[in-house]
């Protein structure tokens, strides 16, 4: 045994996999976005994750499974690269979320935290009990018919997302929550949204953007 | 101090024989000569101004004497208890009160506690208060990393939210953030929910 072997042999497969990264940054992401990188870039512990997500369950519950008033999202089943970029975003203040700011300081959560976190809430099972809209048949129709055309392109025809790109899966989660974000997307509240989102909820309104809402709370726990 | 010279295995095979019957019979001396004083040998104060130490996790206790030692956590009554302690004694001590058995809680004002109790176990998500059974567990049993809080003294929580919330007590970043977002009656409130946890 050459105990003096091991620390290279780990340096050496950190620059491996860093190499290997399947994540290109987006555009709008730059210019601070090393820690974000960084996190990307670590291998997420699913069972330390579990632990590090103590402090977060007083508000997202147990399972991450979210409030159906909207006032917490479900965190569940949701790709952590997504979750990586919206920790990170909202402790740098790219994202506004004061709520949350608190909770994902430093001194809180550590890079490798996020990552273990971002890792054990995207393999957590999504159970079909989200909140969903009041599903009135006209402005359902509606709302999948504007989701097919506006945003299946990116966030999958069934809400499943896109982890390479950085698309959140939508699928499974809490109605309430979906339109108060879209709301804040169009309101220029969120800050931190794909300009391409913005530019395409910018003049719907409150009534488009429920029905829209509703659709997607109505895709199937494993997106369809 | 010739009590922590001794050999250990004597007192833990004494333990582990007799179980809790004996369970004061191995403490270190300090317990009876500082500590019980405030805090009852076995770790039930009865003074609701010290807190019950029974059955907390020997690493939280051992943080906070180690924060009391180095004035990152301060107390007009502890910090010169904390003090005149030997340091070498700490993890005997902790480990006395960890295995004490905490004495049921006790709830004495029912309607505070029935508006308390939606605050331990929903927070206010108007605030961002997270719920307290988030971290402390939904019976108050906490873990190495949250503190038990079951069966507590109310005016000792309170006065520690108070500290929290002025920033005063720093141990915890999280605790500040919640000290300052609970609205005082949630604070009265929860304190008397949490006081009543622990009941068989």
């Amino acid at each position: 045994m050459k105990p003096r072997i091991l620390p290279w042999l780990g340096a050496g497969l950190l620059a491996l996999s860093a190499a290997s990264a399947t994540f290109s940054l987006p555009a709008f992401a730059q210019p601070a976005a090393d820690e974000m990188r960084q996190a990307l870039q670590l291998g997420g512990r699913v069972a330390a994750g579990e632990e590090a997500f103590a402090v977060c369950q007083g508000c997202h519950r147990v399972g991450a499974l979210g409030r159906e008033d909207g006032s917490y999202p479900r965190l569940a089943g949701q790709h952590a690269s997504v979750l990586i970029k919206q920790i990170t975003d909202i402790r740098a203040g790219r994202r506004q979320n004061l709520k949350m700011h608190p909770f994902a300081a430093e001194n809180v959560l550590g890079v490798q935290d996020i990552a273990d976190i971002a890792a054990y809430l995207q393999q957590l099972p999504v159970p079909p009990d989200q909140g969903r809209g009041s599903g009135q048949a006209a402005a359902l129709a509606q709302g999948r018919s504007t989701y097919l055309q506006d945003c299946a392109r990116c966030h999958g025809s069934g809400g499943e997302g896109d982890a390479a790109r950085f698309m959140p899966r939508l699928a499974g989660q809490h109605y309430r929550y979906l339109l108060r974000e879209m709301r804040m997307i169009r309101d220029g509240e969120r800050r931190n949204a794909n300009p391409e989102m913005v530019e395409l909820i910018r003049n719907r309104s409150d009534d488009e953007l429920a029905a829209v809402a509703d659709a997607i709370s109505r895709f199937g726990a494993a997106g369809n | 101090m010739t009590i922590l010279s001794r050999p250990r295995f004597i007192p833990l095979a004494a333990l582990l024989l007799f179980g809790a019957a004996v369970a004061g019979a191995d403490a270190p001396a300090t317990v009876s000569a500082t500590c019980a004083a405030c805090h009852g040998a076995d770790g039930n104060s009865r003074d609701p101004a010290y807190p019950k130490l029974a059955g907390m996790d020997q690493e939280y206790l051992l943080r906070q004497l180690k924060a009391f030692a180095s004035g990152k956590r301060k107390d007009e009554t502890m910090s010169p208890v904390v003090e005149s302690l030997d340091p070498s004694e700490f993890a005997a001590l902790v480990a006395h009160f960890s295995r004490q058995k905490p004495e049921p809680g006790r709830q004495r004002k029912p309607d505070l506690a029935a508006a308390g109790k939606k605050v331990y176990e929903d927070g206010n998500s108007d605030s961002g208060v997270p719920a307290c059974a988030g971290c402390h567990q939904p019976d108050g049993r906490g873990n190495a990393r949250f503190p038990r809080l079951a069966g507590q003294h109310p005016d000792y929580l309170l006065k520690q939210l108070m500290a929290y919330k002025s920033g005063r007590r720093a141990t915890d970043p999280l605790m500040i953030t919640v000290g300052q977002r609970l609205a005082p009656e949630e604070m009265r409130a929860v304190v008397e929910y949490i006081a009543g946890l622990g009941s068989e």
